[in-house]
């Protein structure tokens, strides 16, 4: 299997850097394996989270600046 | 000189403090950044095919988009010294919406070369650990360490999500698409939730650090509380650098970059060097991930109850018994020592660096300090990177890189635990502003 020069190789990295292609196809097929799920469905759900959470964190932190009277 | 921790005027308080939605936000801000850096990796695949371009011409981008990040970190650090950290990421962030949608429009190496490995890395500096850090440390003081240790588990939680986002956006929209998602994400939540959310101080928004209510005369009136420096704080950062803490802590990062960003590239590598199955590493290496996470939250916890700089030593001295493991064992049993014992050590210096220096020099100039202890590990990491290859095709082998590995590490874990903590960090030590290094011109 060819091993890419110079992308880093660690799923969860340590300052940011890209994730290495060859683990993440393997990754990819694990996911794809125990979860059973369409792509769609996947982007779906992962991003209906991207969506609400910071929806959701702002409606609470302008809720509690309120009570504090800001 | 009084030893009383930082911030003990404390008085009851009332509902969430506020610091806990600057890391929410802060969170949701290193999901977005980092789904446009980390994605990179996702695509390599695909650019090979559409480009018909070899990945190691594609791992250029991504090798000159990590040293201009690292080159990015102390100038982004004396900005947000400048000009708060709030102003700082919503123009960097801004940039990289747009830079991340551009993406979209490149059809070659050069381009990508260009619009990642320089604008978009550089731009990263400025939305990096290093800044949310920097802003981090303004709102917590007793509990800097545990808010800094979720902030940076919060980002590898973070990477969990977007990284499969973006896969299975590629799959399904295809990879031009995937890129103008996540800048649109970028764009049209990230700049809302910084703009809305975050401030730079608490003292913008009328509040003390860690929640502690403002102090209230006999007359009614609001009392501004003089937060209290330690001996080493400084006004003029340069000055930081003539006392031993500041280099010690330099040296230590340094370590951390050698032998973390090395690892990242030459782990499948090594695994393949000694029959391990590049599954079975990524197996093993998913475990390294979670206990990462588990890691960097309780280690941050944990440097708010002692001194911080002996669990710096200790996850120095830990990191090195994991690069033992890799010499001595043999590869299927030292795959899963290293996932372990190195994953406990992964992210765990990162909150307990910044603390530390924020501790010990205040937060005046965090920026641009962590910035710099931000450069030492990414010049680190790259000449690792470079070297442990080197060896490797010298010897055939790795174990003469990862005993160097191990002995720096063992250095910096000594020097972490040489640092003099109670005389220089804020927690143990606290002066009347004026009567510290800054004025008395005097070093360690």
């Amino acid at each position: 299997m060819a091993v890419p020069l110079g992308v880093p190789a660690v799923p969860v990295l340590h300052v940011g850097e890209p994730i290495d292609p060859t683990l993440w196809a393997w990754l990819s097929d694990k996911i794809d394996h125990v979860l059973g799920l369409s792509p769609g469905v996947v982007v779906a759900i992962l991003g209906t989270f991207i969506v609400l959470f910071p929806i959701v964190v702002v409606i609470f932190a302008l809720r509690r600046r309120a009570e504090m009277g800001q | 000189m009084s030893t009383i921790n930082a911030g003990s005027e404390k008085t009851p308080k009332k509902g969430i403090y506020y610091g806990w939605y600057i890391i929410a936000a802060m969170f949701f801000v290193g999901v977005a950044a980092t789904g446009s850096r980390m994605g990179f990796g996702v695509f390599v695949e695909t650019w090979e095919k559409e480009w018909g371009v070899s990945t190691a011409a594609i791992s250029l981008a991504a090798a000159i988009g990590a040293l201009v990040s690292g080159v990015a970190q102390p100038i982004f650090g004396r900005l947000t010294d400048k000009y708060g950290g709030r102003r700082v990421m919503i123009l960097s962030l801004a940039v990289s919406g747009v830079a991340t949608i551009g993406l979209a429009t490149v059809s070659n190496v050069f381009g990508l070369i260009i619009l990642y490995g320089f604008v978009l890395s550089f731009v990263f500096g400025g939305v990096s650990p290093t800044i949310k850090g920097v802003v981090i440390a303004r709102w917590f003081e007793r509990r800097r360490g545990m808010a800094m240790g979720i902030l940076m588990a919060g980002a590898a939680i973070g990477a969990m999500i977007v990284v499969p986002f973006l896969s299975y956006a590629l799959i399904e929209f295809g990879w031009k698409t995937a890129w103008v998602i996540i800048g649109i994400v970028i764009l049209v939540l990230g700049l809302p939730v910084l703009y809305l959310v975050v401030r730079n101080t608490p003292q913008e928004m009328g509040m003390n650090p860690d929640g502690d209510e403002p102090v209230t005369s006999e007359s009614g009136e609001v009392e501004i509380i003089v937060r209290p420096v330690g001996p080493s704080y400084v006004e003029d950062w340069k000055k930081s650098y003539r006392s031993a803490p500041m280099w010690q802590l330099t040296f230590g990062f340094l370590v951390c970059g050698i032998t973390s960003t090395s690892m990242t590239i030459h782990f499948v590598r090594w695994a393949i060097s000694e029959d391990v199955s590049v599954s079975y590493a990524a197996f093993a290496f998913g475990v390294l991930s979670v206990l990462n996470a588990v890691g960097v939250f309780t280690m941050g916890m944990l440097s708010d109850k002692m001194q911080r700089k002996n669990l710096l030593g200790i996850v120095y001295l830990t990191r090195a018994v994991a690069f033992i493991s890799l010499i001595v064992f043999p590869g299927n049993i030292a795959v899963w020592a290293f996932a372990f014992v190195g994953g406990v050590s992964w992210l765990a210096t990162v909150p307990m660096t910044s603390s530390l220096t924020a501790d010990v020099y205040g937060t005046r100039n965090l920026g641009t300090l962590s910035g710099f202890t931000g450069l030492a590990h990414s010049l680190g990491g790259a000449a690792a990177v470079l070297l442990f290859g080197l060896a490797f095709t010298a010897w055939g082998s790795y174990d003469v890189p990862f005993a160097i590995g191990a002995l720096t590490l063992v250095a910096a874990g000594i020097v972490s635990l040489s640092i003099r903590e109670k005389d220089h960090s804020v927690r143990y030590v606290q002066v009347p502003a004026g009567s510290a290094l800054d004025s008395s011109e005097d070093g360690d």
